[in-house]
């Protein structure tokens, strides 16, 4: 059985002016984008500072201020009911947009400690969340407020509700900014690194509860991160980002099993085993990490390119399918063989039905 | 808890917990705002100068009542009770009661503390609106049967004939206006028993005009304080968020609002609008609503100048964000998100505002710009000086006093409010 993605995002380009060397130019913060999540999977987004991650998420919400940014071309299809046909987000009027953000995708940020508005109680905020969107009267509010509370394993809710962000703990709060997030039931949530800011007790503590509330209330979840620990733990499917492209994208078992884009095996090979002396941990190499001080058209540094005839980077890289489960972005002057199999009217965006099995813990 | 019973082995992780038998209270959560108005309310300085405000808004609200030629309550000579004191009641007088007594309920309700203040300036003004120009509009009579012709010492001469049998008259038994025709010439009398400051060029009692003048002072500074805070919020509000030309606009207005000297901007203004004019036909603005709105349309440059930065701040911030992301629209997010965070050194500002507010008026006043039929500070102490070039001390002293004083003041709970906002001095 084949379900219709939830959401589709294809070829989106948005660009802002640049700053620095190349101020005049615009710089490709997120250069034709294009994936798909299926209803209930759990999509990681992989990369470093600047690879645009944060960029297409803000997107699909349509939080980037223009200007000075601005959506050079793609379509966001968004299909809240998977037997309606979807509509572009990006064409959705203002009042529209703010009808889909909080009630049918919601956001959770970075910043437990700064997320929270200081002036009002735990109980305000989660209620005004609410009202915006629902119509009920402030008692139910605060009932569904605290049912909230309770879901994201807060004790005494009740009291809590009461509280101002500043009597609570990191932890605490990123567990009320999900609590806000998921009171109004929304199909998709971006949660734009989620527990960078924590400890990892409290990562682990909140990853955990993320993963039970998506089982729960039957939710996609776009997970922004960097650490690829968290993407191994929690995603079913793994698009890793430079450079404002995708560069490859695969289930997360094929992904950690074969990465195939020398960028991605950087990022592997980088990551520190435990038990394992290094005196210098490998990085992975790069010509710059800004976007604007790269050559014009030159995605990734020309330099890591490992395997001879294939280009991964530049302008005629294309991603392409190289697996049934797994796209890369490479040119095909010789090296893969691309088993595109793509059927006519077949989605043409990387995107995978699959969620994984977890394995009870 | 359970502690006691079982044998303490190992310490238990965490914490170390002491049970000293008392139920555990979790401390309330305190907002922002009343952890300011503590600190604020903490120091020396801003005692006294919330205590000369406090009593200055008491006499203001109960002026009728401590000043008054027409006794508060009198039997006459056949036995019936009246108040010749509510029957003289204008809408302003009731309507500054109303206002202080639901400003003494909404105080005394359980309500977070902002939501008090807003709703204690939101009873006022919509009382002091409603009862005055509001009443007159939609009515076309003023709301109290006051009657056309005031004469102020028909029961001074009726007492004197035996006509009263007794009556319970004000502390200070004069009306501001009440010019002691009966007395023969009573002007620019030295302060005595019967005129505790004396009386002033029109041969009224000082001490009677004094603290009616208060009210103007204080109706004024407010008022006009508040206008100038809604222009300036929302153009600095709007300027801050939105950035780009907006700002760009919003940037020129202010320059060219502060290039022009206030004080001749006033005179300009005040020129302009000589007398009571008509704004609609039939309807005549009192001279108090024209000079509050000058002087709140001159005022506003400088909270929208603080607005626009502590906006171009917040802006920034993550809860704003988070706010957009919920679905709130942009005037929640500028005004339930943004504004309650930014709103503090404004509100500072404010409470100079006031003052300067306070001396515009009597700056106006003084140059025979402002008010004429009622009296104000300023507008007694231009008559210190008399035609002749006779300079009384009394006249010129006590309102100047009162200015000091009132500007002082505000000056020290704004300078208090300051300090208990700037972390950098807060405990």
């Amino acid at each position: 059985m084949t379900r219709p993605p939830l959401l589709e995002i294809a070829g989106l380009t948005v660009s802002f002016p640049a700053r620095g060397r190349g101020a005049g130019q615009r710089t490709v913060a997120a250069d034709d984008v294009g994936y798909a999540i299926y209803p209930d999977q759990t999509v990681a987004v992989v990369g470093e500072s600047g690879s645009g991650k944060s960029v297409s998420a803000m997107s699909v919400l349509r939080l980037i201020a223009t200007p000075p940014g601005r959506f050079d071309s793609g379509k966001i299809l968004w299909r809240p009911n998977p037997d309606e046909a979807p509509y572009n987000l990006l064409s959705l009027s203002e009042r529209e947009m703010r009808r889909v953000r909080g009630n049918q995708i919601a956001m959770i940020f970075q910043e437990p400690m700064t997320s929270l508005n200081p002036v009002y109680t735990i109980g305000d905020q989660i209620t005004e969340a609410v009202r915006l969107h629902q119509k009920v009267t402030s008692k139910q509010a605060i009932g569904i407020a605290e049912s909230a509370l309770r879901d994201v394993g807060i004790a005494e809710p009740r009291q809590r509700l009461r509280e101002y962000p500043h009597q609570l703990s990191g932890g605490m709060r990123q567990r009320v900014m999900i609590a806000m997030a998921l009171a109004c039931e929304p199909r998709l949530l971006l949660a734009d690194e989620p527990t960078t800011a924590l400890d990892v007790t409290i990562q682990a503590q909140i990853l955990e509860l993320l993963r039970r509330l998506q089982e729960e209330k039957h939710m996609a979840v776009m997970l922004i991160t960097h650490d690829l620990g968290v993407v191994a733990e929690n995603a079913d499917v793994v698009a890793v980002m430079y450079a404002g492209r995708i560069v490859e994208f695969a289930s997360v078992e094929r992904l950690f099993a074969r990465p195939l884009h020398p960028y991605t095996r950087g990022l592997l090979a980088s990551m520190p085993v435990l038990g394992q002396h290094a005196h210098r941990l490998p990085t992975v190499d790069k010509a710059a990490s800004v976007p604007d001080d790269l050559p014009a058209g030159v995605s990734v540094a020309p330099h890591i390119t490992m395997q001879p005839g294939v280009r991964y980077g530049g302008d005629a890289a294309r991603l392409h399918r190289v697996e049934q489960d797994h796209w890369l972005l490479c040119t095909l002057d010789d090296g893969f063989k691309p088993t595109d199999t793509r059927a006519e009217g077949e989605a043409a965006l990387p995107g995978l039905d699959y969620r994984r099995s977890l394995v009870a813990t | 808890m359970s502690s006691a019973a079982t044998p303490a082995t190992t310490p238990p992780l965490g914490p170390r917990r002491v049970d000293d038998g008392r139920p555990t209270r979790r401390p309330r959560g305190r907002s922002f705002a009343s952890i300011v108005l503590g600190r604020t309310a903490a120091r020396t300085g801003a005692k006294l100068g919330l205590a000369w405000i406090v009593l200055l808004i008491l006499m203001a609200v109960f002026a009728p009542l401590i000043a008054n030629s027409h006794p508060l309550l009198m039997a006459s000579a056949d036995g019936t009770l009246s108040s010749p004191m509510l029957d003289h009641l204008t809408p302003a007088d009731a309507g500054l009661f109303a206002a202080f007594v639901a400003g003494l309920v909404v105080l005394f309700t359980p309500l977070t503390i902002s939501r008090r203040l807003l709703a204690v300036v939101g009873v006022g003004l919509g009382t002091l609106i409603i009862v005055g120009p509001g009443w007159q509009l939609i009515r076309g009579e003023p709301l109290l049967s006051r009657p056309a012709l005031v004469v102020h010492d028909q029961y001074r001469e009726s007492q004197a004939n035996g006509d009263i049998k007794w009556a319970i008259n004000a502390p200070i038994p004069y009306s501001p206006t009440d010019r002691l025709i009966d007395r023969g010439d009573t002007r620019q009398l030295e302060p005595s028993t019967t005129h505790l400051m004396g009386t002033e060029a029109n041969g009224g009692d000082m001490a009677s005009a004094m603290i009616h003048a208060a009210r103007i002072a204080l109706a004024v500074g407010l008022i006009a304080t508040s206008i100038s805070l809604v222009i300036g919020v929302t153009i600095g509000g709007l300027m801050g968020y939105f950035v780009g030309w907006v700002d760009l606009l919003g940037s020129r207005l202010l320059e060219i609002f502060s290039a022009i000297p206030v004080l001749y901007l006033l005179l300009t203004f005040a020129a302009f609008f000589p007398g009571d004019p008509e704004l609609f036909p039939g309807v005549a603005v009192p001279r108090i609503y024209v000079m509050m709105a000058i002087i709140g349309l001159t005022g506003w440059v400088g909270y929208a100048r603080f607005v626009r930065a502590e906006f171009l701040k917040l802006r920034k911030m993550d809860y704003v964000a988070s706010a957009k992301t919920a679905g709130a629209s942009v005037p929640a997010i500028l005004f339930r998100h943004m504004l309650p965070n930014g709103v503090a050194p404004v509100l500072v500002e404010a409470s100079f505002g006031i003052a300067s507010a306070i001396l515009a008026e009597a700056f106006l006043s003084f140059l025979g710009l402002g008010l004429l039929d009622q009296p104000s500070w300023g507008q007694l102490l231009s008559q210190a000086l008399s035609d002749t070039g006779r300079f009384y001390w009394w006249i010129a002293m006590y309102p100047g006093l009162a200015i000091f004083l009132t500007v002082l003041a505000l000056n020290l709970i704004g300078e208090a409010m300051r300090d208990a906002i700037d972390p950098k001095v807060a405990d």
